[in-house]
């Protein structure tokens, strides 16, 4: 018999709760909205939540000494639903901040907003462009991982943006202005680019991270969603990431979300320690029970990471963040199962596909809940128990 | 000296004021009317903005599209929208067709608000389109791009000619993908018989591998994205009127005037195309409304430098 046991964590993100979000925007918090602190408070049992629900009953106006108070109970609150949904890692839920770009660019000089563009339908997103070098002079993350740090017995897992997505996400008023871009060759266009990720690493993900892993954070998430988008760029997503985590002792692992993994091959083999990727698996997935591979198409890809000679660790998506659909723990554990048949149980540990902000607390929680449960279930099966 | 037109055609920009009564549409805090009535007044600045920089095909922008393919997929029988999509290398989403008939058909040609004929000025306007062959490589199913050309995008090129439209740019990013049929494209064009001169554009792309191959298709222009073609590549002389993108619609630099005309005299003198258009290399909803007009301005000013040293 093995002993096979599992991690199991979040990504990253949490929905905001309505009364962090209104009285943190000045919109009025209403009484459903402190019904709602009340019922998660009692549900997550999250110590002294009578504070906030007496903070809330002000309703408006909130001072700016008052709006800290709650953004740090919406940590808590996301810190207690982690915890009770059984997980082994975990994070605030990114209750403090706003979205993953405009949160790191805001705290770089060099990064100016440029206006609201379309994503797709009637969604935006505000974009900023870098106007001169970029640069971060101390940890902007540090008073977040402190109070995770000091309200958690558990792993804490620190979620960044990468200076990939960074770069991809960013328009580029400095770089390429010197470049002489129009009309110009391959080589000049990459170089423009590359200079802008490298600095990115170096100057905006890398101070943020020294200052944190010396406050005691030991294991740094980096996001990187845009890994893929431009497949001829994935050597440089491997370059910042290398160049972002050089010479820092902590554990270091990358999430890749959405994107076509079989353009990672053979690049990740250049990976400067990289304990994990963290990977989107089940939103490409069957909804059916089954282990083998016909009933699990979504996990296709693995085969191309058993073949690689890469060997860090594959953060199982099993939980997609997409739908409201709650995948039942026999589900999740035949997701593992099968993974674990095609790279080994001791290449896994378990997540959801990405993090859940899009997602109702109430779906949240059950999702977490589940994954926990299929885990432990998977554990049994392979521990033959 | 070839004969040189400037215009920028494609999806642009929503100004703040449209994007926040699109946003409150979606949360039920407005009505359509109201939304409605922000996009004619967009279009109002947006043809001020045209004809202020002195651009000599007008566009309509596209303002009530969600994306490329999508008045066309919820209007014809055997398309409907289907699964959210990346759109190039970009972090813009667009709804693949998905194909539920094996020859989709438009029984009646969009109109308004698609193609704002009710509203345009007395003018020289250019009408944007999918290509066929990005429509059909792009959809969830199987459709040619022949059969998108006859049953679809025939009867709307007849509808804009039947209007004055002088120029369709077909857009066509699909070309650079690893599913590309450039024989299905070529079929697909013959098939249009198209009443008007057609441009096809390739957005947000190297094509200085295609571009021989593209110089065999049936179409008057071919548009190139000069901030991801290097200008060596391409053939001399230039088979077709060339459609310049020498605005970078994916960037907020302003681009400055001389040196936009400065690189139209390069591409003259070494390329010698039949006509030079001057454009953006895709749509300008990359970049936001305030900026997009400001880069009209200067395409307009390019082309009145470009023009005045020819």
């Amino acid at each position: 018999m093995s002993d096979i046991k599992f991690i199991t964590r979040e990504i990253g993100s949490l929905a905001k709760p309505s009364w962090r979000v209104k009285s943190i925007a000045g919109r009025p918090v209403e009484e459903r909205d402190i019904k709602a602190a009340k019922k998660w408070g009692e549900q997550l049992q999250v110590e002294g939540h009578g504070e906030l629900l007496e903070l809330l009953q002000k309703g408006e106006g909130f001072n700016e000494e008052e709006k800290a108070r709650i953004q740090d109970w919406a940590a808590l609150y996301g810190i207690r639903l982690l915890e009770r949904a059984g997980l082994d890692v975990v994070y605030d839920g990114e209750q403090r901040r706003t979205e993953m770009y405009d949160h790191a660019v805001k705290h770089a000089s060099g990064f100016e907003t440029r206006g609201t563009v379309r994503s797709f339908d009637n969604k935006y997103y505000t974009k900023a462009a870098v106007t001169e070098k970029p640069l971060v002079k101390e940890a902007y993350d540090l008073e977040e991982f402190e109070f995770v740090r000091s309200h958690t017995e558990r792993q804490v897992k620190v979620p960044l943006t990468g200076a990939y997505t960074i770069l991809d996400w960013s328009y580029d008023e400095h770089y390429s202005r010197s470049s002489g871009l129009l009309g110009a060759s391959a080589s000049r266009r990459a170089e423009a680019r590359r200079t802008f990720g490298v600095d990115a690493a170096r100057n905006v993900v890398r101070p943020n991270i020294v200052g944190l892993v010396e406050a005691g954070a030991d294991w740094l998430q980096i996001d990187e969603p845009a890994a893929t988008t431009r497949p001829e760029e994935v050597p440089l997503v491997i370059e910042t990431f290398n160049a972002t985590r050089e010479g820092i002792d902590a554990r270091f692992s990358m999430h890749i979300c959405f994107s076509d993994y079989t353009k990672l091959f053979p690049y990740i083999e250049e990976l400067d320690d990289c304990y994990e990727l963290q990977l989107e698996f089940s939103n490409r997935d069957s909804l059916d029970l089954g282990t083998a591979a016909e009933d699990r198409p979504g996990y296709a890809v693995l085969q191309n990471f058993k073949k690689s000679s890469w060997d860090g660790k594959i953060g199982l998506g099993v939980t997609d963040i997409h739908t409201d659909f709650v995948e039942s723990p026999l589900l999740v554990r035949d997701r593992i199962l099968h993974a674990a048949g095609v790279l080994g149980p001791e290449r896994l540990e378990i997540n959801p596909d990405c993090g859940l902000r899009t997602r109702t607390w109430e779906i949240s929680f059950q999702k977490l809940q589940n994954m926990v449960e299929g885990t432990r279930l998977a554990e049994e099966a392979l521990n033959g128990s | 000296m070839p004969e040189i037109k400037a215009f920028a055609p494609g999806i642009y920009a929503r100004s703040e004021e449209l994007v926040a009564a699109t946003r409150d549409l979606d949360r039920k805090r407005t009505t359509e009317e109201a939304v409605a009535g922000q996009q004619l007044k967009d279009l109002n600045a947006l043809l001020e903005v045209q004809q202020g920089a002195g651009l000599d095909f007008l566009s309509d922008g596209l303002l009530t599209w969600q994306d490329i393919f999508r008045p066309f997929d919820a209007a014809a029988e055997g398309l409907a929208p289907g699964p959210l999509t990346r759109f190039l290398n970009t972090n813009t989403f667009y709804r693949a067709p998905a194909v539920t008939a094996e020859a989709p058909r438009l029984s009646q040609p969009l109109g308004e608000p698609y193609f704002r004929v009710d509203h345009l000025p007395e003018g020289r306007w250019v009408a944007t389109l999918p290509s066929p062959h990005a429509l059909a490589e792009w959809a969830t199913g199987d459709v040619s791009p022949r059969a998108i050309a006859e049953g679809v995008l025939k009867p709307q090129l007849e509808w804009l000619a039947d209007r004055g439209y002088v120029l369709v740019v077909l857009q066509d990013p699909a070309l650079f993908g690893e599913r590309r049929d450039l024989e299905g494209l070529g079929e697909a064009l013959e098939a249009m018989a198209s009443p008007l001169p057609l441009a096809l554009q390739l957005p947000f792309g190297d094509a200085g591998k295609l571009i021989h191959t593209l110089a065999e298709l049936p179409v008057d222009a071919i548009g190139v994205d000069f901030y991801q073609t290097d200008l060596a590549d391409l053939p001399r002389p230039f088979p077709r009127t060339l459609m310049a993108g020498v605005i970078d619609a994916r960037n907020s630099l302003l681009e400055e005037p001389e040196e936009l005309a400065e690189f139209g005299n390069r591409i003259i003198s070494e390329l010698d195309p039949p006509e030079l258009y001057l454009t953006p290399n895709g749509d300008l909803q990359f970049v936001s409304e305030r900026i997009a007009r400001e880069k009209l301005s200067r395409l307009g000013a390019a082309a009145r430098t470009l023009k005045e040293s020819a």
